[in-house]
């Protein structure tokens, strides 16, 4: 295909990934070099390329990503004929599809439900009342991943008690459907053949997150002719300890020859900055290459590391940068001079995303927002009303919605996929990240990945904050930095300490003591 | 009946007020002020709320009074002659900050309900999308626009009034947060604003200088942070003694309940002028266009106050009366007349003790300063006072502006001056 075609909105290494002639295709997409975009293209190209018997299938991990795509399919001038050929949606939604179109060929319970997680924990109270509350949950967990990772024989004890606990009650859970299609696939395959022949060509969506039986159902549906589009970043691999493996990433020339691979290396989203030192610290121990990415939007970006004496000094930094960043929440601070009236007015709640590794970290930020009256939100804490919302499709990432503008406080797994103009990453601490508790502990890569997605969600500051005194679980710890802050050139931050009040409190001892 | 009413104050729950702005406070200044219809402002608050719904009970539709048993014993603080009845609306401010058209825009905007329970479901909409619990006056993420349509939704008698239009930081004409019109503020649903709040940086003059405000009827209010300022700017109803009443008011501009606006003279206010606190640079507009809106202290741009903002974007000369143009007066708290009079400071004991001997004597601070003929303020409190209010009601006073949140300045005698009636005083004596 001639270069003359290609839009000014695709440059020209996504164009090559768009127009690539074969079927097979895996994109690398560093962060912010327009995932969705290319692949969205790559789908409108081959669908329209394709015979108009054929359906395309793009499976992502979350119900919003899958919406994404369709959305921008919609948009397109061509999105009449096509639309009907195009099936999106999540791994468990797919999956879902062609068990119920199976119907009682699949040997399951017939008009089966399924089980949201309330459901499962009532199936294993019931199985195993003499658990604890702990030990239940590493029950399930077990044979969560034992069903994403292993789903061949011997099944566990466990698994067959509370499948047929199940099963009498007409109910699957949500790892079910994946390796259920899996079995089923597998026992018939004139039913794959079929679904092959309708649907030959398959796009997938963060191909380093896919787990086992992910995997499983690729080859399976793939097979040897099939065509198979994915896209994603082994940097960005985050979800190991859920059975994710970016393995399947590098293997995929192997799992599917004659595969092609193009790298998408311009970055849309982050000053210049904050790649070079986030680039820095990936590229500092990866296993595999790291594409150098180039600012296209922003020339310049800033870094700031912030060392607090305490982890709710360390709170208090922030909610103050935030009041500065907005240039001034009340008359107070605008009169009393607390806020420079130059630095600010650009930034706005929305714009602003407080990252951290555990949960419990965000209980002190909050009594500073609170402090302050800073709205903010902590993603995937529901208020109770919200508890009872009904369950759309299964996914495995955080929804992530609001109608008013707030500061969003999250974990650093919780931001994937996500951008802010500004973010802060709180407790850059040697036993935060990498994670490395009593009972706590991580593995020190996908630690740096994970703190490589977090940098990167920044385009225009990145706040990277640490505390010399951190009260965590009930102990009074005095970490060193994390070690990921010196994986970057000190050039590209700039390092601010706290100052002192010492000098004003001697001044006050002094003029007691004249009295 | 014409009444005073104060639509716009505070609560103990917002941040920088007075411990004392709690309903039965409210009650005895609003008797010493002399101002009949106090807004409860904060309703978004749950504590402010469990007061409310706690301490007041129904009286006219729409309006509260605070339940007998707490009202008599503070009644013992009320001056005999300023006693009088007393009613609560519910009303709030929300500090709207959001982003539109890729400028960070800051507006304050005050809510009214026409009952508890539609004030509740204004509480809900809003807990559910930001943090209502932290400050009185809560800072949301939300679109003016998106505020005014939960408002509209709540009940057909909420309405929602811009305030302090002009103010630099916080308002809708605002130099820094604001718009450079009202109806790109509220877009679509600016058919449903009727009112704005001239704030006391403005006096309607400046605003009838604007054919964009010529839809709008202009309310004057507060915005206290302390019991004391309770009514230093109020609105003027000679409608029905009600919500439904004052809602008329307002958003009939034929109709004559809406009888007009008591002011600060626009210099007192605080952002009157241009330039920078922290610099000491008091500048007017003039000069700030002359030093090319720089301080010339510190070099940096000088805080843009409401006179040039006004003049931005006014398009009649001064002078211009709008169509819908109410009377208004505009007056200083009696406090800083006394003080003034004196040489002293107005938070001192003398003036306190002063000012509550003359409501004792000669009635509500509103009567003292609009009403009561200075010659019976004379025998009371003496010429250099009597003269004062005189002076006041005249518009002859002198006052260094305001700016980038400094208040004006009063100057009612000069040295001279006070020496001299000081000593016809006691030749009268």
């Amino acid at each position: 295909m001639a270069d003359i075609d290609r839009p000014d909105y695709v440059n020209s290494a996504q164009w090559a990934a768009v127009t690539e002639s074969g079927t097979r295709l895996l994109i690398v997409a560093g962060p912010g070099t327009g995932k969705t975009h290319t692949l969205t293209h790559r789908l409108l190209y081959r669908l329209r390329r394709a015979g108009p018997q054929n359906k395309f299938c793009a499976i992502t991990f979350t119900q919003k990503a899958a919406e994404e795509i369709k959305t921008r399919i919609a948009r397109s001038n061509e999105a009449e004929p096509i639309l009907p050929r195009l099936i999106t949606g999540t791994f468990h939604a797919v999956c879902l599809n062609i068990l119920k179109d199976a119907g009682p060929l699949s040997g399951l319970p017939e008009g089966f439900q399924c089980a949201d997680p309330a459901q499962a924990l009532e199936a294993g109270r019931a199985l195993w009342p003499g658990d604890t509350d702990k030990q239940l949950r590493e029950r399930l967990e077990a044979i969560s991943r034992w069903k994403a990772t292993v789903f061949s024989e011997p099944v566990p004890d466990d698994v067959v008690f509370y499948n047929d606990f199940l099963r009498g009650r007409g109910l699957l859970d949500f790892d079910d459907l994946l390796c259920e299609t899996v079995y089923f696939l597998r026992a018939h395959p004139a039913v794959l053949s079929g679904l092959q022949a309708e649907i030959p060509e398959i796009f997938v969506d963060e191909y380093q997150d896919i787990n086992p039986v992910q995997h499983a159902l690729l080859k399976l549906w793939v097979g040897e002719r099939g065509g198979i589009t994915a896209i994603g970043d082994p940097n960005q691999a985050i979800y190991g300890f859920r059975g994710s493996d970016k393995r399947f990433f590098q293997s995929f020339p192997d799992d599917f020859p004659g595969a092609r691979r193009v790298t998408l290396c311009d970055n849309y989203r982050s000053g210049q900055t904050i790649l070079a030192a986030s680039g820095q610290v990936m590229a500092r121990d990866s296993d595999g290459a790291v594409p150098v990415l180039t600012a296209q939007l922003y020339r310049e970006g800033k870094v700031t590391v912030f060392e607090a004496a305490t982890d709710k000094a360390e709170a208090e930094y922030v909610v103050h940068q935030i009041e500065k960043l907005v240039g001034g929440m009340s008359m107070f601070s605008q009169d009393s001079g607390r806020v420079d009236t130059e630095t600010g007015g650009e930034r706005s709640f929305g714009d602003i995303a407080v990252l951290y590794r555990l949960k419990t970290q965000a209980r002190l930020l909050k009594q500073a927002f609170d402090r302050l009256g800073i709205p903010y939100h902590v993603v995937g804490e529901k208020k109770d009303e919200e508890d009872g919302a009904e369950s759309v499709c299964p996914c495995r990432y955080e929804e992530f919605s609001v109608t008013a503008e707030r500061v969003s406080l999250m974990t650093l797994h919780a931001a994937k996929g996500l951008e802010f103009p500004v973010v802060f990453i709180v407790g850059c601490e040697d036993n935060l990240l990498p994670l490395n508790l009593v009972g706590l502990q991580a593995e020190t890569r996908e630690e740096r990945r994970l703190f490589y997605v977090g940098m990167t969600r920044a385009r225009e500051r990145l706040y990277l904050l640490r505390a010399r005194k951190r009260l965590l679980f009930g102990q009074t710890l005095h970490p060193q930095a994390s070690p990921f802050l010196k994986d970057f050139e000190a050039g590209l931050a700039e390092y601010e300490q706290a100052v002192l009040k010492t000098k004003k409190r001697s001044l006050q001892d002094d003029q007691m003591s004249l009295f | 009946m014409p009444f005073y009413a104060d639509l716009h104050i505070h609560s103990h729950y917002s941040r920088a007020t007075s411990k004392e702005l709690n309903l039965e406070h409210l009650y005895v200044w609003a008797q010493r002020k002399g101002i009949q219809v106090v807004s409860t402002g904060d309703f978004v608050h749950p504590g402010w709320a469990k007061e409310l719904t706690d301490k007041l009970v129904p009286a006219e539709e729409g309006f509260y009074a605070l339940r007998r048993d707490l009202a008599r014993p503070m009644l013992s603080h009320v001056p005999a002659a300023c006693q009088g009845e007393v009613r609560f609306m519910l009303s709030t401010e929300i500090s709207n900050i959001y982003k539109r058209m890729d400028k960070v825009r800051k507006v304050h905007n005050v809510v009214f309900a026409p009952n508890v329970s539609v004030a509740g479901k204004i509480q809900k909409q809003l807990d559910a999308i930001g943090n209502i619990r932290s400050d009185g006056r809560p800072i949301l993420g939300l679109d003016s626009r998106d505020l005014l349509e939960i408002v509209l939704e709540s009940d057909p008698a909420s309405f929602l009034v811009p305030a302090h239009i002009w103010t630099p930081w916080f308002s809708a004409l605002g130099s820094k947060g604001g718009f450079d019109r009202m109806e790109d503020c509220f877009a679509d649903l600016s058919k449903h604003i009727f009112a704005v709040e001239t704030g006391l940086s403005s006096d309607p003059p400046m605003n009838w200088r604007l054919s964009q405000l010529d839809p709008y009827v202009m309310v004057s209010s507060s915005d206290a942070h302390s019991p004391a300022k309770l009514g230093r700017e109020s609105t003027i109803f000679q409608s029905d003694f009600s919500y439904p009443g004052i809602y008329k008011a307002l958003q009939d501009p034929s109709h004559d309940g809406l009888a007009g606006t008591v002011e600060f003279f626009p210099e007192e206010g605080k952002y009157h002028f241009d330039g920078h606190r922290q610099c000491q640079t008091r500048m007017h507009p003039r000069e700030t266009i002359k030093n090319q809106g720089l301080c010339p202290v510190c070099g940096k741009p000088v805080t843009v106050g409401v006179m040039a903002r006004v003049e931005e974007l006014a398009d009649h000369p001064e002078g211009r009366r709008s169509p819908n143009a109410r009377d208004f007066v505009s007056l200083i708290p009696l406090p800083e007349v006394i003080a003034e009079a004196r040489s002293l400071g107005v938070n001192t004991k003398a003036v306190q003790a002063a000012y509550l001997d003359m409501l004792s004597k000669l009635g509500n601070e509103m009567a003292i300063l609009r009403d009561i003929p200075v010659s019976d303020i004379q025998k009371v409190s003496g010429t250099l006072i009597a003269e004062g209010v005189r002076r006041v009601r005249e518009g002859a006073v002198q006052i260094a502006a305001g700016y980038d949140g400094e208040y004006g300045t009063v100057h009612i005698f000069s040295d001279d001056e006070r020496d001299t009636l000081d000593h016809q005083m006691t030749l009268f004596r």
